[in-house]
């Protein structure tokens, strides 16, 4: 004995000298382990509760500046400092990593350094403890012994107790294991955790996102590892409720791998396509798309085909005009193609007047909730219509009676590089009009007020460029200017296809079923190690098992069915 | 045999609890092995051979430098250009080589890139004003599907060949694309009768140096440098 302490002493010496043994100490510590999760617990709130510099911007220097400026508003002079330390960045700063991987490796160290104690107990558990554990274990009970000692072994088996039993010359003991296995639970659960970390890191280092905005017909391509997709939109498809809430978006698209046919699907928010790891879903959808062509008449060759996304507005006022009898001389939502200053406006012929009229409108203060109608009659003389009407008002002028309902809107576009009449390329203002948002499986939508919308007429498209303007131009209908033919292919919606392959989605899946695993190992199968000892008189059990098993009562009630058992044998052989 | 009691009764109610120092080895070295070994058999399951895309036909980069003196698999200028043999969207297949003679404009496209259409018609033009006097131009198409670019050639008039780059071989080899990801569309590369590359421009052939593209004068005097 003095021996081996003596080697103790020795090793521990040697332990003190050897550069691994610090790490050793800090890793395969519980309390340091659990200061680890804690502080991951705390830098993770912080990066939620902080704002984050957004992904997209995150490698572009100076948006990330502009982006700080902002910040200092709410966080003043300390801004400099937390972005400094990554507290803007948290997931991915480079100590939060580090966070990571070091809690990885203390809960694989701790999983490989109790790993073979508690193998050992379950492949070569002690069967035999002495007699005077009886008295001391922590979990033991006795009572009267009945019949020949046999009942308590039955009763064991019966209840899933692998048993053995060891006659000695005073008494017979037995070893009772009951779901030994399931003191690998603790590990299972650790190894769930150490995937979780495995797969984070994963996500975090290989993870792929890209994003599409595809209008109907047209494709894009997705830069993928070593290889390149391209996702062709055949139909996005909105459909709303008939007070314009949204019902449901999805997306046909068809996936070209190489420039051949690899899948054609599909793709809603929560049931995207996938194909090769990669899933499709939809992410966005916009419904007022116009496709424009241009052919050169002179050598029938298309030089201009583009699927043109309306993303801005332009006010389209509601006007009525009668005249002294009553007569409706106009009453229309108006196309506003011109623009001066703030100032939006068309002219108009008013049927049976002289002089055209000008008809603009105008914000009526600071924000554009309210506009104002200018109503301007190129003729001489004070009687003149110029008059100023606010929305919903009245007012009589030359004669004239004008209304001023409203202003709805008309998804319009500043387009660059449409073909001009004059063989230049330039800007175009294009704006849609009487545009219904969805398809033909679509109601109306409320993106835009289109209260005005007409859903059973088409929508129109105007242009207007520098010596180039169409109006009221209809789906598939052709406006020819100079050489070149000017067609209006349709509405068309755009899609938003969100591409993403995350290698870490199976390893989440194998970590949540190992951690349920290993759970429900530790907490509803708690292994239960049972020794007794048989006498001629009394029987003792003494035992070990799980904090939540009340080991005490089980044994009782082992005991109460023996005796009941060891009395029916009895009874059955006499 | 029959099991003994253990002579000084200790039962070890607590297997978990920290265990001794085992050495340096199972103690730190075989945890961290632990997690390597996961983290590269995830890395093997993803790369492993087989997973990369390989070319299933004898289309692409055919010589990359011929003579000349560049180790580099890029197109350089006052170098012979990359020797390839493509299939066109008609089904017939060009060798940049048998080209020989003729200037070549190689011009990488794809239908997705704007500038790429925007250019197109310019393109279709100065081939027109230029194939008498010997210019061809090979419009290298990035990966699309066949029927898309045929679709695309036949509304806008293209008459000179739309070539496939099906794997990216030729992008790659021109450093257009790399492993398929593009740098840059449209690029072209403005080639003399001889094969060697005479010039290069990244961005659309029209719209003036204002707007990213040439100017046509430019335009014009790349492609006489060109010509026989």
């Amino acid at each position: 004995m003095a021996r081996e302490q003596a080697l103790r002493r020795s090793k521990a010496g040697a332990w003190n000298v050897s550069p691994f043994y610090a790490i050793w100490r800090l890793l395969t510590s519980v309390r340091f382990a659990i200061f680890l999760i804690g502080l991951l617990a705390l830098v993770s709130l912080l990066g939620v509760v902080l704002p984050q510099v957004p992904p997209n911007i995150r490698n572009d220097p100076s948006s990330v500046g502009r982006w700080l400026e902002e910040q200092e508003g709410k966080f003043g002079p300390a801004t400099d400092f937390m972005h400094q330390v990554g507290l803007f960045e948290v997931f991915n700063a480079p100590w939060f990593t580090a966070l990571v991987g070091v809690l990885a490796v203390a809960v694989t160290v701790c999983v490989c350094n109790r790993f073979a104690p508690i193998w050992r107990t379950i492949r070569y558990p002690q069967k035999r403890v002495p007699d005077t554990y009886f008295e001391r274990a922590r979990h033991r009970a006795d009572f009267p012994t009945s019949g020949d000692g046999m009942a308590l072994e039955a009763v064991l088996r019966r209840s899933r107790y692998h048993v053995e039993r060891y006659p000695d010359k005073d008494a017979a003991y037995l070893f009772a294991d009951r779901f030994a296995w399931t003191s690998l639970g603790t590990f299972v659960s650790h190894l769930a955790i150490i995937t979780f970390i495995v797969a984070g890191v994963v996500s975090a280092f290989t993870g792929f996102e890209s994003q599409l905005f595809i209008g109907e017909g047209n494709s894009m391509p997705v830069f993928a590892e070593n290889r390149q997709f391209q996702v062709e939109l055949q139909d996005a498809v909105g459909r709303f409720d008939a007070e314009g809430r949204p019902l449901d978006y999805r997306s046909h698209i068809v996936i070209f791998d190489r420039g051949t046919e690899a899948k054609r699907c599909t793709s809603t928010v929560n049931d995207p396509c996938t194909y090769a790891g990669y899933r499709f879903s939809q992410a966005a959808y916009f419904g007022f798309g116009a496709a424009l062509q241009v052919r050169d008449v002179t050598t029938g060759n298309v030089i201009y085909k583009e699927t043109l996304s309306l993303f801005d507005t332009l006010p389209s006022p509601q006007v009525t005009v009668r005249n002294s009898d009553g007569q409706v001389l106009l009453d229309d939502t108006l196309v506003l193609d011109q623009q001066v200053a703030d100032v939006y406006g068309t002219l108009v012929t008013l049927y049976g007047q002289p002089g055209p009229y000008w008809f603009g409108v105008r914000p009526a203060g600071e924000d554009s909730a309210s506009w104002e109608l200018i109503v301007f009659e190129f003729a001489e003389g004070d009687s003149a219509a110029r008059t100023l009407i606010a929305s919903g008002e009245a007012a009589v002028a030359n004669g004239l009676e004008f209304t001023f309902t409203g202003v709805a809107s008309n998804p319009a576009l500043l387009a660059e590089g449409v073909p001009l009449p004059s063989g230049d390329q330039g800007q175009a203002l294009v704006q849609m009009h009487n545009a219904v948002y969805g398809s033909s499986e679509a109601s109306s939508g409320r993106s835009l007020d289109i209260s005005y919308v007409d859903p059973s007429q088409p929508p129109q498209l105007y242009v207007r460029g520098d010596s180039l303007q169409l109006q009221d131009l209809q789906p598939e209908e052709s406006s020819t200017i100079g050489n070149y033919e000017y067609t209006f292919l349709g509405q068309r919606e755009f899609a938003g296809i969100q591409v993403k392959r995350d290698r870490s989605d199976k390893l989440i899946w194998i970590a949540t079923g190992l951690f349920l695993a290993g759970i429900g190992m530790n907490f509803y199968l708690p292994r239960r190690r049972l020794w007794a000892k048989i006498t001629p008189e009394r029987t003792y059990l003494a035992g070990i098992a799980g904090h939540m098993v009340n080991f005490e009562k089980e044994m009782r009630q082992i005991g109460n069915e023996t005796t009941r058992r060891a009395k029916a044998d009895q009874i059955k052989k006499e | 045999m029959a099991p003994q009691p253990p002579s000084d009764g200790i039962i070890d109610e607590h297997p978990q609890r920290r265990r001794t120092w085992t050495g340096a080895f199972r103690s730190v070295v075989l945890p961290i092995l632990v997690v390597a070994a996961i983290g590269a058999s995830i890395w093997y399951i993803d790369y492993r051979p087989g997973g990369a895309q390989e070319g299933t036909d004898d289309f692409g980069v055919v010589d990359i430098s011929q003579g000349a003196d560049s180790p580099s698999f890029e197109a350089q200028e006052g170098k012979l250009a990359p020797d390839f043999r493509l299939e066109t969207s008609d089904g017939d297949t060009v060798r940049l080589s048998d080209l020989r003679g003729k200037g070549v404009i190689i011009n990488f496209w794809a239908t997705w890139c704007t500038p790429c259409r925007q250019e197109m018609p310019e393109l279709v033009a100065a081939y027109d004003r230029y194939k008498e006097r010997g210019l061809e131009i090979l419009a290298v198409n990035l990966q699309e599907n066949p029927a898309k670019v045929s679709s695309f050639a036949g509304e806008f008039g293209i008459l000179f060949p739309v070539l496939l780059d099906r794997d990216c071989g030729v992008a790659d080899a021109y450093r257009v694309t790399t492993n398929c990801r593009v740098i840059g569309i449209p690029v072209s590369f403005f080639i003399d009768s001889e094969g060697i590359v005479r010039s290069t421009f990244l961005g659309p052939l029209l719209g003036g140096s204002s707007r990213g593209g040439i100017e046509q004068g430019e335009l014009d005097r790349r492609i006489e440098q060109i010509l026989p």
